[in-house]
């Protein structure tokens, strides 16, 4: 199987700054479900953001669908953002208008049919359980509707790799674990999925892989033992 | 289906869905502005403003050009004839004259008749008599036909004071000419005022985008995250630009049409103390549409300078 997402020795350092990442190295294969865990500040954003070009490497490579990151001029940046799923900690979903109109904007972009539209935004508001919820705007829904809104306009392009910031951050536990499985759900038909996340009793439980950083670096400790290193709020 | 065929399909579904996107995003921008209707019309009203001063100086003036071609009719060109030539020729000369292209109407005054009319209007009669012989010529008054222009009937006179019997030739319109010169010297100055006008409708409608786009910031960084190239974020603030510069334009007309409607009854008035049918016109249809383009035109430019120079600014981080 190939690999999604590549990083070679990877660092990132802010203008003037410390290293947020140092030396990373790591890979993701297609059709992969993988969780990035650590403390807040530990670089699991800065590898995200790396990914979606929202930020560019100091040091080594990134390889995101066999293509080098660097090479990637910033007018082509919208281009490839299209063919990425992104959700967020706080949803970023567009208050003023519909939840059908936040789900379409992704086809809109891309210049889709008004009828494909239509069609595809259903699909995808089916595909997290919030058919009935398509006139409403998003302020009047509950924390974990909002994220499902959010999550319904990453799919709805039907890309094949998902990247999620802290997707569970805003949320009670019941929901968070509905948004997990909702992930899980879109990782059995094939989709790559990368969550950065410190939710660790949520997927502790779930058969993926975890890949731990720790002050920018990847880290070799299970996951269990964070719960030791004053990482989640039961310590 | 042939490659051809499949290319042409493919090409006519980019353009109906271009022209989708368009028909959605013009709709969409103003429905945006429908939402805030009081700042929308303050937008418009500062725009309607600026654009109605030279378009109402542009109406006045254009009126007092109409005003002044019908004065150019009291024009008459005074023909003062060698006095070697008799007064048969003369006669003759001015029949001759009346049958030209261009000329309405001709009169001879003899010498005698001139000296009687002299006498009778200057109050020099007794001076006159002093003098051995008359010392006036005769005159042939032409008056050229009123629908030429101004060129037309400076040649008129120039080949009529080439007339082997004409000794001169006198055009009686030197105010004209300068008020010609005034009309001129004016239309440039509303033309300097339209242009400094539109630097104004242009800054207006770009400070309102800055303050839309200000405001849109946070919609600006999802709409960047979720792959959304600047052309495609650009769009609704163009049109926004373009629906403030048509109701600006339609503020601009109502408001040159108001202004016309008060001036038009003591203009009649006044018109009426000189005898005189003269009557106001508005903007003509040309000058409407004008407006309309101008304002279109200057509130999609002051969008798109805004938006360019801060779009580039705002990006995820």
């Amino acid at each position: 199987m190939t690999d999604i997402i590549q990083f070679h020795d990877v660092s990132h350092r802010y203008a003037g700054g410390h290293d947020v990442l140092s030396h990373v190295s790591f890979s993701v294969k297609q059709g992969e479900m993988v969780f990035l865990t650590g403390a807040s500040g530990a670089g699991k954003s800065t590898i995200l953001r790396l990914v979606a070009l929202i930020a560019r490497a100091t040091r080594g490579q990134v390889h995101v669908h066999g293509q080098t990151l660097a090479s990637v001029k910033p007018r082509h940046i919208p281009a490839y953002r299209q063919r990425l799923g992104l959700v967020f900690q706080d949803f970023n979903l567009l208050n003023d208008r519909t939840v059908f109109d936040n789900i379409a904007l992704p086809l809109i972009i891309r210049g889709h049919s008004h009828r494909d539209v239509g069609r595809q935004v259903r699909a995808a508001l089916d595909q997290v359980d919030l058919l009935n919820k398509e006139k409403v705007y998003p302020l009047t829904l509950s924390g974990g509707e909002q994220q499902r809104v959010g999550i319904a306009r990453a799919v709805v392009t039907k890309p094949d790799l998902i990247l999620a910031d802290e997707p569970t951050g805003n949320l009670d536990p019941e929901m968070a674990h509905e948004v997990m499985r909702i992930f899980e759900r879109f990782n059995q038909v094939g989709v790559s999925v990368l969550v950065a996340t410190h939710a660790i009793d949520l997927i502790k439980v779930m058969p993926h892989r975890m890949i731990h950083l720790e002050h920018g670096r990847i880290s070799m400790k299970v996951p269990l033992s964070i719960r030791h290193a004053g990482d989640t709020p039961y310590v | 289906m042939s490659r051809a065929a499949a290319n042409s399909d493919r090409r006519q579904t980019f353009f109906s869905r271009l022209l989708e996107e368009h028909a959605r995003v013009f709709f969409f921008s103003l429905g945006k502005l429908w939402q805030n209707p009081a700042g929308t019309l303050l937008t418009a009203l500062v725009i309607g403003i600026t654009l109605a001063l030279p378009a109402g100086l542009h109406a006045l003036i254009n009126n007092v050009d109409k005003l002044s071609y019908s004065w150019e009719g009291a024009a008459q060109s005074s023909l003062f004839l060698k006095d070697s030539v008799s007064a048969e020729r003369g006669k003759d000369l001015a029949r001759e004259l009346n049958a030209r292209p261009g000329v309405a109407r001709t009169t001879y005054i003899s010498r005698d008749q001139a000296l009687a009319e002299f006498r009778k209007l200057s109050g020099f009669g007794e001076a006159l008599d002093i003098l051995d012989n008359n010392p006036l010529p005769a005159v042939i008054t032409v008056t050229p036909i009123h629908k030429q222009s101004r060129e037309q009937i400076n040649e008129l006179v120039t080949d009529l004071s080439n007339l082997p019997e004409v000794d001169m030739a006198k055009l009686d319109q030197k105010w004209l000419e300068r008020l010609y010169g005034i009309i001129d010297l004016l239309q440039r100055g509303v033309m300097v005022i339209a242009v400094l006008l539109s630097l104004a409708v242009i800054v207006t409608v770009a400070n309102t985008i800055r303050l839309d786009i200000q405001a849109r910031h946070e919609e600006i960084v999802v709409m960047k995250l979720i792959g959304a190239p600047n052309s495609f974020i650009r769009r609704p603030f163009l049109y926004t630009g373009l629906w403030y510069g048509f109701t600006g334009s339609v503020v601009a007309l109502i408001f040159v049409a108001v202004g016309m409607a008060a001036l038009t009854g003591p203009v009649q008035n006044l018109a009426g103390l000189y005898e005189s049918n003269f009557s106001l016109s508005g903007l003509s249809f040309l000058a409407v549409l004008q407006v309309f383009a101008a304002g279109i035109v200057l509130g999609w430019l002051g969008a798109f300078l805004t938006v360019s120079r801060h779009l580039s600014k705002i990006e995820p981080h």
